[in-house]
């Protein structure tokens, strides 16, 4: 499963990547997050509400950063699972400034499900997957732009 | 042999639709199962599995689960090791599989650990507090992936390949050569689909180690508790007197229920540990994901025919996905069980057929699912074989079938795949299924919609079976012949009780077995009990399975019966006061030659041999083990009438007629019953039911919503009848039937609706035959 999608922010490209190198900023974008603790400055973990279909329960997530040189790109790796369903996610956003005191952020993700999660059908979990991930990166603009301001 | 009908009304016992004595106590809800046995002090069992299809352990953390209130202990493979459990058999003994996962899992849900707590919600809390670090492996979904063995699942054995075996019967020479030079021929791949058995009750275990006495008692759900008996002696080195195996009353097994799994092993050994009885309750996920499942069989089929459709040869190349383990519940010498029956109910010169398995992450197994050793599978590929050789002829397929049966004068028939037929009337069978249905009429009528633009089939499947394993010389579980036994014991009164080692899941043992005891003795089913699965008092059997029972234990039945008989008229020759060679059995009594007053009741002779037995040993009982001289092979002659929505791809089956021929048939009600059974597991593989795996290996059905099992809403009406052709080597002519109905019913669904696709250029799709599947195929060929 790939997922992409594009986000103007209304802020500098260095506020917005202060705001995305900073765990517990990220940790606040993850939709449905019952609580989060940061490990050190490119990691935290998190505990978030998933329900696909009949399959409900909490999620222990591992989430790492892992901002490329240059300031251009962040890549992001999830990973964890619960009640015997796992996920590993990888996604990343490319991040362009667009001299209007605005930025692009142009994101993918890619995500592998094991476990009952898996076996709900592809277009409920797809669905969900992409609003965890679109919801994140949505939430990113929100708020970087709400702490730019 | 002739074919006749079954004439009920001249026995005494036999062939009488009598009601199941069992059924009783189940419609009353009084049926006790292995949930219902409540021991004191019973602690529980819940197992942790694995999310990943293929990854290293890298860490196992049970603190967690430990410190939930009433969890006792968390058991790993590494506490299995120290009793050197961690590894067992598999049932044919070329194998070993884990019990919990060593080093790495191979498979997704494979046991990883087994959490004992006192209260069956602490064990499943603490089952979710097992943290398990993995680090994942790329997994191998497909036999043929694995046989590139580019990534290695069994990195444990000597062989570092995933290829398990190769197997071969026929000759393969002769059979290319006559392919070859035959005018018509056929070469296509048809997949039957790994499946489930999926019985409504799923599998469970209470172990009560009794440390005073030193003895283990575990229930479990086994349709063959002797061998698990053996097995788990074996593997413990406990003696097997003090083990003792109870199968109580179990709700449906189909092949399920034989081998043996993580759960039965970690419950005896937390129960030996921690002294108290634990109960281990599967649920339906992880029956349908670790429990043993079926076919999984990609075949190549070669037929070869001249132009006016007399075949002339039968190659059918097998590759097999066998999971994780090679625990296919075979017979040790026939790895790929009797797929030799692939020839059918036709004559071919010559045949070959080649199978190679392999291990793949995907959960182990390749048990029935009411099938008898990979029957259904060879049948599968000869029926739906036979319809595409009728197309390409042009020929109608019941003409073409018609054209090459076997005769009825040729039985007993060798095989070129090296059965020996016993008997059969094959035409027969096919002109009455073709009369009763009305064959001719459907085919105008399918000519008249087919003008129309609508999309009616009609499917034929007449296979043969193979059943009853079986004959000493050729057939064994773990080295224990496959013989099966029957004991006897006639109270004074005229009552009595019968054990067997066979153990009835629903087929209406209890029944049955008093049937052709009173058949043979004279009296009164109603008071005969049978009794099963209790190894401390049954005689040693291999249980049931493979449509075995009747074949091999209902022989031993006879047999034992007709022992009692023979001291009978010992007693009957004192009580009669004449000499034993004057003494007669007629008409279910013994009586003097030529005095037809003069006669006592085989009660009357109950009754002496406990208080005037004369110079006989006291007493009215038997036992008899009976090792049968070949195998039986029940058949059928199926047709299927489908009408295909092109808009929805939504099959209707508008009617299934079913003619079976399993020999003598003891109680019809039953065999109609199992018939029913049958064909609608037959119609839900047909059309239902797959376990797939996605390319990741994760296991796609692993609940009801996605495994799906045919309600009466969806099911057909059934329409039954039969030949009788009796075995002629089995002591009462039966030959069995329990799994004739989903051997020979898939094919004729397929075959109907190819047929109805036909027109569409459409020749060939696999099970299951879903709406979608259907729907995309017309698209498709719309668009072509």
């Amino acid at each position: 499963m790939e997922w992409h999608g594009h986000e103007e922010v209304a802020a500098s490209k260095e506020q917005l990547w202060t705001f995305i190198n900073d765990p517990a900023n990220v940790a606040q974008c993850i939709p449905d997050v019952v609580e989060s603790t940061v490990r050190d400055a490119h990691s935290f973990e998190a505990v978030v509400k998933v329900g696909v279909g009949p399959v409900k329960g909490k999620f222990k997530l591992k989430i790492s950063l892992d901002p490329q040189p240059g300031g251009d790109r962040m890549n992001m790796k999830i990973s964890g699972g619960g009640f015997g369903s796992a996920v590993d996610l990888v996604a990343g956003a490319d991040i362009k400034d667009n001299g209007n005191a605005t930025t692009s952020l142009d994101w993918s993700g890619s995500a592998t499900m094991r476990g009952p999660i898996a076996s709900v059908g592809g277009r409920v979990i797809d669905a969900q997957a992409q609003r965890v991930i679109s919801t994140t990166f949505a939430n990113v603009k929100a708020r970087c732009a709400s702490s730019s301001a | 042999m002739s074919t006749t009908e079954a004439t009920p009304d001249t026995r005494h016992a036999m062939g009488l639709p009598m009601k199941r004595k069992e059924d009783a106590r189940f419609i009353a809800g009084k049926g006790r199962y292995i949930d219902d046995i409540v021991l004191p002090n019973m602690h529980y069992l819940a197992i942790v599995h694995s999310t990943y299809p293929h990854a290293r352990i890298v860490s196992i953390d049970k603190s967690a689960a430990l410190a939930v209130p009433g969890v006792k202990a968390v058991i790993t493979a590494e506490d299995l090791a120290g009793a050197g459990l961690a590894w067992i058999p598999t049932f044919h003994g070329y194998d070993k599989q884990m019990v919990l996962a060593v080093g790495k899992v191979l498979y997704q849900y494979q046991e990883v650990a087994a959490v004992i707590a006192t209260s069956r919600e602490a064990a499943a809390d603490g089952a979710e507090l097992v943290e398990i670090e993995y680090e994942p492996l790329d997994p191998v979904v497909s036999p043929f992936d694995a046989k590139t063995d580019k990534v290695l699942v069994r990195e444990d054995r000597e062989n570092k390949t995933n290829h398990i075996y190769h197997w071969e019967v026929g000759d393969r020479a002769a059979t290319d050569a006559a392919l070859a030079a035959s005018p018509v021929t056929i070469d296509e791949r048809v997949y039957f689909q790994r499946c489930h058995p999926a019985p409504l009750e799923p599998c469970g275990s209470v172990a009560d180690m009794n440390a005073a006495t030193g003895t283990l008692t575990l229930y479990m759900t086994s349709q063959a508790p002797h061998a698990h008996r053996t097995v788990v002696s074996l593997v413990t080195g406990i003696p097997e007197d003090k083990i003792h195996v109870i199968s109580p009353d179990i709700g449906g097994g189909f092949g399920n229920k034989v081998p043996v799994y993580a759960g039965y092993v970690c419950s005896a050994v937390a129960s030996i540990v921690l002294g108290v009885p634990v109960k281990w309750i599967e649920t339906r996920t992880e029956n349908l994901t670790t429990t043993g499942f079926a076919r999984d069989y990609h075949m190549d089929v070669r037929i070869g025919a001249d132009k006016d459709g007399k075949v002339t040869a039968l190659k059918v190349t097998t590759t097999a996905d066998h999971g994780a383990f090679d625990a296919a519940a075979d017979p040790t010498k026939y790895p790929a069980g009797m797929f030799g029956i692939c020839t059918g109910s036709y004559d071919f010169p010559i045949a070959f057929t080649e199978l190679d398995a392999y291990f793949t992450n995907k959960a182990p197994g390749g048990v029935a699912y009411r099938c008898s050793f990979r029957v259904t599978e060879a049948s599968y590929a000869i029926e739906r074989g036979m319809d595409m050789l009728a197309r390409k002829l042009g020929m109608d397929p019941a003409e073409l079938r018609l054209k090459n049966f076997i005769k009825k004068e040729q039985f007993p028939y060798p095989s070129p795949l090296g059965f020996v037929y016993d008997s059969g009337d094959y035409h027969a069978t096919l002109h009455k299924a073709l009369d009763k249905i009305g064959y001719a009429a459907l085919r105008k009528e399918q000519a008249e919609k087919r003008a129309r633009g609508e999309l009616m089939g009609i499917g034929i499947s007449t296979f043969t079976e193979v059943v009853g394993a079986g004959p000493s010389k050729h057939f064994d579980i773990m080295g224990i012949k496959m013989f099966d036994s029957a004991e006897i014991r006639i109270h004074p009164t005229g009552s009595g009780i019968i054990r067997t080692g066979t153990k009835s899941q629903g087929q209406g043992h209890e029944t049955t077995w008093a049937q052709i005891v009173a058949e043979e003795l004279g009296l009164d089913p109603q008071n005969l009990l049978v009794e099963e699965g209790d190894t401390d008092t049954a005689p040693y059997g291999l249980g049931t399975y493979a449509s075995r029972s009747t074949p091999v234990a209902g022989a031993a039945l006879a047999m034992a019966a007709r022992r009692v008989r023979e001291k009978a008229r010992k007693i009957a020759a004192h009580v009669l006061e004449a000499p034993e060679s004057d003494v007669e059995w007629v008409d279910y009594a013994f009586r003097v030659k030529g005095i037809p007053s003069k006669s006592v009741t085989m009660k009357e002779i109950a009754f002496a041999a406990y208080t005037n037995h004369g110079p006989n040993e006291p007493g009215l009982e038997a036992t008899y083990y009976y090792d049968p001289p070949n195998l039986t092979f029940p058949y059928g002659a199926y047709i299927a009438v489908v009408d295909v929505d092109k808009e929805t791809g939504h099959t209707q089956v508008r009617r299934f007629l079913a003619i079976d021929d399993c020999g003598t048939v003891i109680n019809p009600m039953i065999v109609e019953g199992q018939i029913h059974g049958g064909l609608t597991e037959g119609f839900a593989i047909a059309f239902m039911q797959e376990i797939a795996y996605d390319d990741a290996g994760n296991n796609l059905q692993p609940n009801f919503t996605e495994y799906l099992i045919p309600t009466s809403l969806e099911a057909p009406s059934w329409e039954t009848d039969s030949t009788c052709t009796p075995s002629p080597h089995h002591p009462i002519g039966a030959k069995g039937v329990g799994e004739s109905p989903n051997v020979g019913s898939p094919a004729a669904f397929v075959n109907a609706v190819m047929d109805a696709l036909a027109p569409l250029g459409i020749t060939s799709l696999d099970m299951p035959l879903t709406r979608d599947k259907v729907w995309r195929a017309i698209q498709e060929a719309k668009r072509a």
